[in-house]
């Protein structure tokens, strides 16, 4: 039996993957290695994390939930780097951080030395902390709102937090003004919004990763998350700050991708209208 | 005696945590103050996860070292260098702290690296995915195609830049048909929580307390 040759329509509509593979590879290393500058529209959400952060009094403690893993340093870190420039600059305001993952701590300690808050004159202990790893994701969440020092005495190194000044008259959830999640998971993304905003009404910003923000679009339009970022949006938050990092270096990268996956859908369809309408299957 | 210390005894005490809990929250009464009480059940739990680590630890040694005794084909060698890599993190972390900076870089120079590298290995997937399902072979496809096509520009900023048009379609298709789906995923979800919930609370659910006889389960 002779081997049926192949149409042009069947080769493009069955490209093989390594090929796709090959050509994603190109269009992803290119703009990493000479960026486009392509414009970065700033999205109404992105604003208004910005802008909340903004106005919030001076003297207000933020609560920071390093509730991400490893895979998604790439996407999150970027977000959380740009937002504490946001903080450091805008001033008068407590960072204090936890974790609900348990390599939370590490990706805090990269974040911290990319955004070397001693440029700003901030001080561990004083203006900003990291108060450890949770455990308990949800059980966690409540344990803290309720009270901190019940469940955690010591910093992630292990000061106690009473020798930690920015700890005064820090002990529960209401006592924070604003909570920021950044999350790899729905258990932290959505846990936030059960054991803090519904019991306690704190106001919530949520940055979790790509795919999972049309589960948490709901809890944004009911008000229960005061902005719903992906980490994807980045570049907009770092050209906001004025901190331009990898966030605008990877908003290229989303973009030229993107387009290929565009063209890829364009020229699966012409293959697939083209062979049925040249008599193929 | 064995259906009161295996069932009724486990039941009464999730029937009385629950309530405890659900009146914690829902309930305030002038006087009485259940707040350190629930706080201090609240961290036996965040302790009793803490605890799960560990346990899961020694189930890994238990399993794998299993492996290796039998030289089970194909599994002995990984489950051998999965046990050093277990052994490395815990001796390295334990003696010189889970922040110092050998734990950091151990950490970031293994686990963070080849985290990265699967999770965004999802990105090559996608690509070959997106370019094989969105195809118009008929309406429903069609639909996809073009919700999919929107949503594709809408998150590239150059295209969103070049084509504000975007924008509105894709915050329609974000706040209705999305919203809508995600709701009501959302709502039954929540709803059979709660009917499980009900149900273990009341005895009616006997999976978290392991395999239980016919006797037991009454």
């Amino acid at each position: 039996m002779g081997k049926e040759s192949k149409t042009i329509w069947d080769r493009l509509e069955d490209i093989p993957r390594e090929v796709l593979y090959g050509i994603l590879i190109v269009a992803f290393i290119i703009p990493m290695l000479f960026p486009f500058g392509f414009p970065v529209p700033i999205s109404p959400e992105v604003q208004r994390w910005y802008d909340f952060i903004d106005k919030l009094p001076n003297g207000s403690a933020i609560m920071i939930d390093f509730g991400y893993s490893g895979g998604g340093e790439a996407e999150l870190g970027p977000f959380a780097v740009a937002v504490y420039h946001h903080i450091f600059k805008r001033g008068g305001l407590k960072a204090i951080a936890m974790s609900t993952s348990n390599e939370g701590p590490l990706l805090f300690d990269k974040v911290i030395a990319e955004v070397n808050p001693s440029q700003y004159g901030k001080k561990y202990g004083v203006d900003y902390i990291h108060i450890g790893y949770i455990a308990g994701t949800e059980t966690g969440m409540a344990g803290v709102g309720k009270d901190i020092r019940a469940t955690t005495t010591t910093d992630y190194k292990g000061t106690p937090l009473d020798q930690c000044s920015i700890m005064n008259g820090i002990n529960e959830a209401k006592d924070f003004s604003l909570l920021i999640c950044y999350t790899t998971g729905g258990d932290q993304s959505e846990g936030w919004v059960r054991q803090w905003y519904t019991t306690y009404k704190t106001p919530y910003l949520c940055c979790p990763i790509a795919m999972m923000v049309p589960t948490m679009l709901p809890y944004q339009k009911a008000g229960q998350i005061v902005s719903l970022c992906s980490g994807a949006q980045s570049g907009q938050m770092e050209l906001l700050v004025h901190v331009p990092g990898r966030g605008i270096k990877s908003a290229d990268v989303i973009t030229i991708t993107h387009i290929l996956c565009l063209a890829l859908v364009v020229v699966g369809n012409i293959a697939y209208f083209g062979k049925k309408f040249s008599g193929g299957k | 005696m064995s259906v009161l210390y295996r069932r009724n005894i486990p039941i009464a005490i999730v029937f009385v945590t629950v309530l405890f809990f659900l009146w914690d929250f829902f309930v305030t009464v002038p006087g009485i103050n259940t707040k350190s009480a629930s706080t201090i059940l609240t961290n036996w739990g965040t302790i009793l996860t803490a605890f799960t680590l560990g346990f899961g630890a020694v189930n890994l040694f238990m399993l794998h070292g299993k492996h290796i005794s039998r030289r089970t084909k194909g599994q002995w060698p990984f489950s051998l260098w999965m046990l050093i890599i277990i052994a490395l993190f815990t001796v390295v972390g334990v003696s010189t702290g889970a922040t110092s900076s050998q734990y950091s870089w151990l950490y970031n120079s293994s686990y963070f690296a080849l985290s990265a590298t699967v999770y965004s290995s999802l990105g090559f997937y996608m690509t070959s995915g997106i370019y094989r399902a969105l195809r118009a072979k008929n309406i429903e496809s069609g639909l996809l195609l073009i919700v999919g096509i929107i949503a594709l520009a809408r998150n590239a900023p150059a295209l969103v830049a070049a084509f504000p048009i975007i924008v509105p379609w894709e915050a329609w298709i974000s706040a209705v048909p999305t919203t809508s789906a995600q709701r009501g995923i959302m709502i039954g979800a929540a709803l059979g929580t709660l009917a499980l919930g009900l149900r273990t609370m009341i005895g009616r659910e006997t999976g978290f307390l392991g395999k239980l006889t016919e006797a037991e389960r009454g």
